[in-house]
């Protein structure tokens, strides 16, 4: 037993040495090729390299790319590191150590083109390297550069992966590779059509690689796998430069071209024998310029009809670089399916857009709602409520560095300021102008330009930030087109108690019970022992309180400046007149409705917000025009004025 | 005799109350007719739904001589076809001068072109006197409205119906707030109008009406009661029941 | 007719008076007329003022008088503005173009003209087409009429959606604010076709007077906004005066009565905004040419809640007291903003106005709603009748 196990050892022993020679060896027999390696001729080295399965191999190789291989002058390879004029060598077999003189050795150069070459052999090697690490590292090197003689190795290294996250991707990879390189074309073409329900970009990458094409012009409809026919006269002048380019016609005479040509060619104040004065018509131009033609003083003249004429003789095509028609075809199928499933999840990604849009509006128009719509007041100051709540969780933030407890000591602080605030205008200016809605906004105007200038004269004028507290950063990514960031979800859960607190308060309290009787009734309220100036303060406090709350919500996602609230006013008042004044309901469906349909604007139109923002109002302008009350309308003879 | 208007069949619900049911109504071109009825009997609303105000659910409402629909005009429509109607709170304009009410209510053409261009003339002048010499205030012709006292105000408003020269008149509680004098003085101006046109007075007021002396109609819960001299609707028991007994209960 | 009118309104004389013995002496003491003691820079404040005086008594018809409480009217005065702009830019660089093209041996053709001219408006977005709203550009009658129209069309075709469906009272207000907010942010993009946040500048220089001198533009331009003024108060005051006075009084204080009366209201307000807002856009047709240069900045909501603040100071319901609202206001404000008012020390903190000038007003707008709601010009009757 015992002398069995050391003849195996033996054995081993052996075999290793006879191994570590072997390197060096099969390194002297290609000695010129990997001393001076180019990238056709250092495949034949690679090839043995990698055939010999030597451990050392990948070492060599990777000392290799990073230009550490060193020469000695009697042709032995080294793995050397310089230290001065001194170089320490590594024996690429055994790893023993020496020192030498610099000046003995020749460092190995391989340019870029052999490095990539070397760095691909080396790939199947970390394939299977021991670190997890590495082997991802390999993946990620070949998912950035992929190339058809990486598929073996990795279908190879799959079986033997440990780790089952790089498992699949592995699978995945070599299902990309397999669509591109794949040796049989029905194994490509299963491999696309498996991409079919894959919406991420890289499998899009993928697809669209195989459909890559490249567009060209001949006399006659071109051999190959033809992608489609162009037709020039969409865009008649770029395909004509395209046949110009291609030495099928003559240069377009345009009038720069003419121009330059007359100007040529004046001879005694007159060109082509027309005098110059009369030059100042297009018509009158390539009169002169078809004499100078004539005269072959000037290529001739290139009209829309010639450059029509030549455009008509040609066919314009695209043509895709896969020659296999078969394979495009699926690709075409399969791209066109994953695009119809991105669309869906585009449609979903934008409906979560404009929820969350919508929830901003609605925490925006809410405390307005309760202002405007539960007591008739129209508070233009509204706006800079909020922006108050915003400074409020930026001054809390300066004082409490922690950022999860700072926006929770700000929420209440920020409402019990607005309150406060909402009060005391109440108090001062409002209650002197019920009855009088027009003064009462000009009024709250003048608050809010106050408002907004002390803001900026304490601020200044630049944006301030309000920092998010760490885990309500990033996104909750749902595939690569579905995303929505954790902050958006904290504003539509923010949105979602409001609405419960909201509808609580007016529907199931004694406050809200008295808020509603004042609003249907003052005069019997206030007989039946409700004081309607005391409930007016409070809603009006109310709703300003919640006006600062989503300060600080809005402030968390969008800059905080003094124009803040001048930026949500207008829309918070569409959004409670969409939606029916007076009904919570109703601020929610207005929110709903404008929420969705800016991002439904922005999404037919995306290069352009104000576009978009403009066409909205437009909309609602007309919206108001045939529901004047708004989505949820209050009926009855209450309502009729 | 054909009528002047014709209200029939007229229903109107609100938020599922139903204020105005099945009403039938006619009235005759130069009558005056007081209408009484409970809180809530839908007075107020069937002058909103004949001045175009309210848009009735179902039911038909003829106009004049050549039988016109008066449902789907708008108000001023209505207004011009000579429908006038006084509001139960005294609505004049209280910036202007009891001159400058009478002549905007007067029947001229109401295009804001003609309005734009319209000129004093010696004829409308005379008419607006006549018009404040009926209702006492040709003292006040030049004095803002807002000085008038209360039942003056009401007077004007009486007079600006008149200018409009109205067919018809609706008239909502023209005594509230009034002394016995006024009444008196309310009552010959409504009764001298009603000679030449309808008018139709809705009251509360039941010592008003008898002074009224004329065909009285009890509305309860949107529809008519009972129609007839006021002797008459007060003795029938179904009246005493819904109206007197619940108001005096 | 005319006459009578006037004998039965001595204020409009007094008032024409009043703008003319001012309009003389400023003329006396200008640069190019006078004595030089007023500078050029002074008299376009000063004819820019009455351009605000005059959009604030359309504003004042249209709010005081006939209840309506617009915040839009100002992006009529801008639209005005760009009509006339559009004129002034293009003649000008028109006239640039043909100077620089004149040096060429070969005359331009008509493209190669336009081509330069759009190059030079439009270079700064991008562009050198010339958008479809250009068309008229060229052609100062044309675009002169664009003044009138646009906002004439523009207020008929919203007024006529508002009030058909009876949007009255503050959700009027905001409809308004609403249009006024769209049609900034649309100019404010860059494919507006009018330079988007860049504006239309240089519109001090006139076309075909560029070698008269600045002083004497100024004091031309400053007669002619006075000669407007003067006609939009007397007509204005000739509308609010009569019958057609007595009908959108009504209006504003009981719409419903003046329904029951026959009138059809929404015609009468449908007149009144749109005229107010034709008269806005030659307010503002006047004022750009003095201001040099518009934005759509200008056109933003707040300037027509400022309108509005101006109105109300001065006094809603009397012509008189917008023009003194306005006037006093917007010459403030800029006394104010430009430096002018003397900071306060008060040892811990030194008052700058250019900062708290903004403050100020809110506050004393706030003041005069809740204190003063009849304004400057309500102090002015409460003068004149005790004088007596």
């Amino acid at each position: 037993m015992r002398r069995f196990f050391y003849a195996i050892a033996l054995c081993f022993g052996t075999i290793m040495a006879a191994q570590a020679q072997e390197l060096q060896a099969i390194l002297q027999t290609h000695a010129d090729e990997i001393a001076k390696p180019s990238r056709k001729t250092v495949n034949v080295a690679l090839e043995d390299l990698v055939a010999s399965g030597l451990p050392t191999v990948p070492g060599f190789l990777e000392a290799w790319v990073e230009k550490s291989v060193w020469q000695s002058s009697d042709g032995q390879f080294f793995i050397g590191a310089v230290e001065d004029d001194q170089i320490n060598l590594r024996d690429v077999d055994s790893g023993a150590e020496t020192t030498a003189d610099k000046s003995d050795f020749k460092q190995l150069k391989p340019n870029g083109g052999v490095r990539r070459v070397i760095g691909t052999a080396l790939v199947q090697f970390q394939l299977s390297d021991d670190n997890l690490t590495r082997r991802t590292t390999a993946v990620a090197s070949i998912a950035r550069r992929p190339a058809a003689d990486q598929l073996a190795p990795l279908l190879a290294s799959v079986e033997g992966e440990p780790d089952p996250v790089l498992k699949a991707r592995k699978i995945q990879l070599a299902n990309f590779l397999s669509t591109r390189f794949a040796d049989n074309p029905e194994d490509r073409i299963t491999a696309i059509n498996s991409l079919a329900k894959d919406t991420s970009v890289e499998a899009r990458s993928v697809l669209n690689q195989i459909l890559q094409s490249s567009s060209g012009v001949a006399p006659t409809e071109p051999e190959g796998n033809i992608a489609r026919i162009l037709d020039p006269m969409q865009a008649p002048d770029a395909y004509y430069a395209q046949l110009v380019e291609a030495g099928f016609a003559p240069a377009r005479t345009g009038p720069p071209v003419i121009r330059a040509a007359l100007e040529a060619n004046i001879v005694a104040g007159r060109v082509g024998n027309v005098p110059l004065a009369q030059l100042g018509t297009d018509a009158a131009r390539e009169r002169a310029y078809a004499a100078l033609a004539k005269e072959g003083l000037a290529p001739p003249l290139v009209t829309t009809q010639t450059r029509d004429h030549a455009l008509g003789e040609y066919v314009f095509y695209d043509l895709y670089d896969e020659p296999n028609a078969e394979i495009t075809a699926a690709a075409e199928a399969a791209l066109a399916s994953v695009e119809q499933r991105v669309a869906f999840a585009q449609a979903a990604d934008l409906a979560l857009d404009g929820l969350s849009l919508a929830s901003i509006y609605f925490l925006a128009a809410i405390g307005l709602a309760i202002t405007f719509g539960v007591m008739g007041v129209i508070n233009m100051a509204h706006g800079e409520f909020i922006m108050m709540g915003a400074y409020t969780g930026y001054v809390v933030q300066t004082f409490i560095p922690d950022y999860t407890v700072s926006i929770l000591v700000a929420l209440p602080l920020a409402f019990a300021i607005t309150f406060g605030a909402g009060v005391t205008m109440e108090r001062l200016v409002i209650r002197h102008l019920y009855h009088r809605p027009l003064e009462t906004l000009l009024a709250t105007f003048g608050i809010s330009i106050a408002l907004q200038q002390l803001a900026k004269n304490v601020f200044g004028t630049q944006a301030r930030p309000l920092t998010s507290p760490d885990w309500l950063d990033g996104a909750w990514v749902i595939s690569d087109v579905i995303a929505i960031s954790y902050i958006r979800i904290a504003i539509f859960v923010l949105a979602l108690l409001f609405l419960a607190l909201i509808l609580f308060v007016l529907k199931r309290t004694r406050l809200g019970l008295e808020v509603r009787a004042v609003t249907q009734n003052p005069g019997m309220a206030a007989s039946m022992g409700i004081n309607p100036d005391r409930i007016n303060m409070l809603t009006f406090g109310l709703g300003s309180g919640i006006a600062g709350i989503a300060g600080v919500a809005i402030g968390l996602y969008a800059k905080v400046t003094s124009e803040m609230g001048a930026d949500y006013i207008v829309q918070s008042f569409m959004t409670v007149v969409v939606g029916g004044v007076g009904n919570v309901w109703g601020t929610l469906a207005g929110a709903s409705m404008i929420g969705f349909l800016q991002k439904g604007i922005e999404w037919l139109n995306p290069s352009n917000t104000l576009a978009a923002q403009t066409y909205m109002i437009l909309f609602i302008i007309l919206f108001i025009q045939f529901r004047p009350k708004g989505i949820v309308a209050l009926k009855g003879r209450a309502a009729a004025d | 005799m054909s009528m002047l208007l014709e209200v029939s069949g007229v229903s109107v619900s609100f938020d599922g109350f139903r204020a105005i049911n099945n009403l039938s109504i006619n009235f005759a071109p130069a009558e005056l007719r007081a209408i009484i009825g409970p809180n809530g009997a839908g007075k107020t609303t069937f002058m909103d739904i004949v001045t175009g105000k309210t848009k009735p659910d179902e039911g038909h409402v003829i106009w004049g001589d050549k039988n016109i629909s008066l449902l789907g005009m708008s108000e001023s429509q209505i207004a011009r076809e000579g429908i006038g109607r006084k509001f139960q709170k005294p609505t004049v304009f209280e910036d202007q001068t009891v001159r400058q009410n009478l002549a905007m209510a007067l029947k001229n053409p109401r295009g804001p072109f003609a309005v734009l261009t319209h000129k004093k003339t010696a004829k409308n002048a005379a008419r607006i006197e006549a018009i404040a010499e009926e209702i006492g205030l040709l003292d006040s012709l030049t004095r803002p409205a807002e000085e008038l006292s209360h039942g003056q105000k009401q007077w004007l408003e009486i007079g600006m119906l008149l200018a409009q020269d109205p067919r018809l008149l609706l008239v909502d509680e023209p005594a509230a707030g009034m002394t016995v004098e006024e009444r008196e003085k309310t009552t010959d101006i409504l009764r001298r109008a009603a000679e030449t046109r309808a008018v139709v007075v809705v009251e509360h007021d039941m010592e008003f009406v008898r002074r009224l002396n004329c065909k009285v109609t009890v509305l309860h819960e949107g529809s008519v009661l009972a129609e007839g001299n006021l002797d008459h609707v007060t003795s029938n028991q179904q009246v005493i029941d819904v109206y007197l007994g619940r108001s005096h209960a | 007719m005319r006459k009578s009118f006037l004998s039965e309104n001595p204020s409009v004389l007094w008032f024409i008076a009043a703008l003319g013995l001012f309009t003389l002496m400023v003329t006396l003491l200008s640069e190019a007329t006078g004595a030089g003691l007023i500078s050029t820079s002074f008299v376009k404040t000063l004819g820019k003022t009455l351009c605000l005086c005059l959009i604030a008594i359309a504003m004042d018809v249209v709010w005081g008088y006939c209840g309506i409480l617009s915040l839009g009217h100002f992006a009529f005065f801008g639209i005005g503005g760009y009509a006339i702009g559009m004129w002034l830019m293009y003649a000008r660089t028109e006239g640039i173009v043909l100077e620089s093209l004149s040096g060429q041996t070969i005359p331009p053709t008509p493209q190669e003209i336009s081509d330069a001219i759009g190059n030079q408006i439009f270079g700064v977005v991008g562009s050198s087409e010339f958008p479809l709203i250009w068309a008229f550009a060229d052609s100062l009658v044309l675009q002169l009429l664009m003044v009138v129209l646009v906002p004439g069309l523009l207020a008929l075709v919203f007024g006529w959606l508002a009030f058909r469906s009876r949007v009255t009272g503050v959700y009027l207000s905001i409809l308004t604010q609403a249009m006024t907010l769209a049609l900034s942010l649309y100019l404010f993009q860059n494919d507006s076709g009018l330079r988007g946040n860049n504006g239309l500048s240089g519109l001090q220089n006139i076309p075909g007077f560029e070698s008269t001198p600045q002083s004497t533009i100024a004091i031309v331009f400053f007669l002619i906004s006075a000669a407007a003024l003067g006609a939009g108060y007397v007509f204005f005051a000739w509308i609010v005066s009569g019958k057609m006075g007595s009908v959108i009084k009504g209006i504003r204080d009981n719409e419903a009565r003046v329904r029951f009366l026959g009138y059809h209201v929404e015609s009468y307000k449908l007149f009144v905004f749109t005229i107010t807002a034709v008269i806005s856009g030659i307010a503002g047709a006047l004022y750009y040419p003095q201001a040099g240069i518009i934005n759509p900045g200008e056109i933003a909501p707040i300037a027509s809640i400022y309108l509005a603040v101006w109105v109300a100071i001065g006094g809603r319901g009397r012509l008189y007291g917008a023009v003194i609202g306005a006037a006093f206001v917007s010459l403030l404000s800029s006394w104010f903003t430009g430096g002018g008012a003397p900071d306060i020390n008060l040892g811990f903190y030194t008052i700058q106005w250019t900062d708290w000038w903004l403050v100020l007003l809110g506050v004393s707008f706030v003041a005069v709603t809740l204190l003063f709601p009849k304004g400057i010009g309500g102090l002015f009757d409460y003068l004149v009748r005790k004088q007596p």
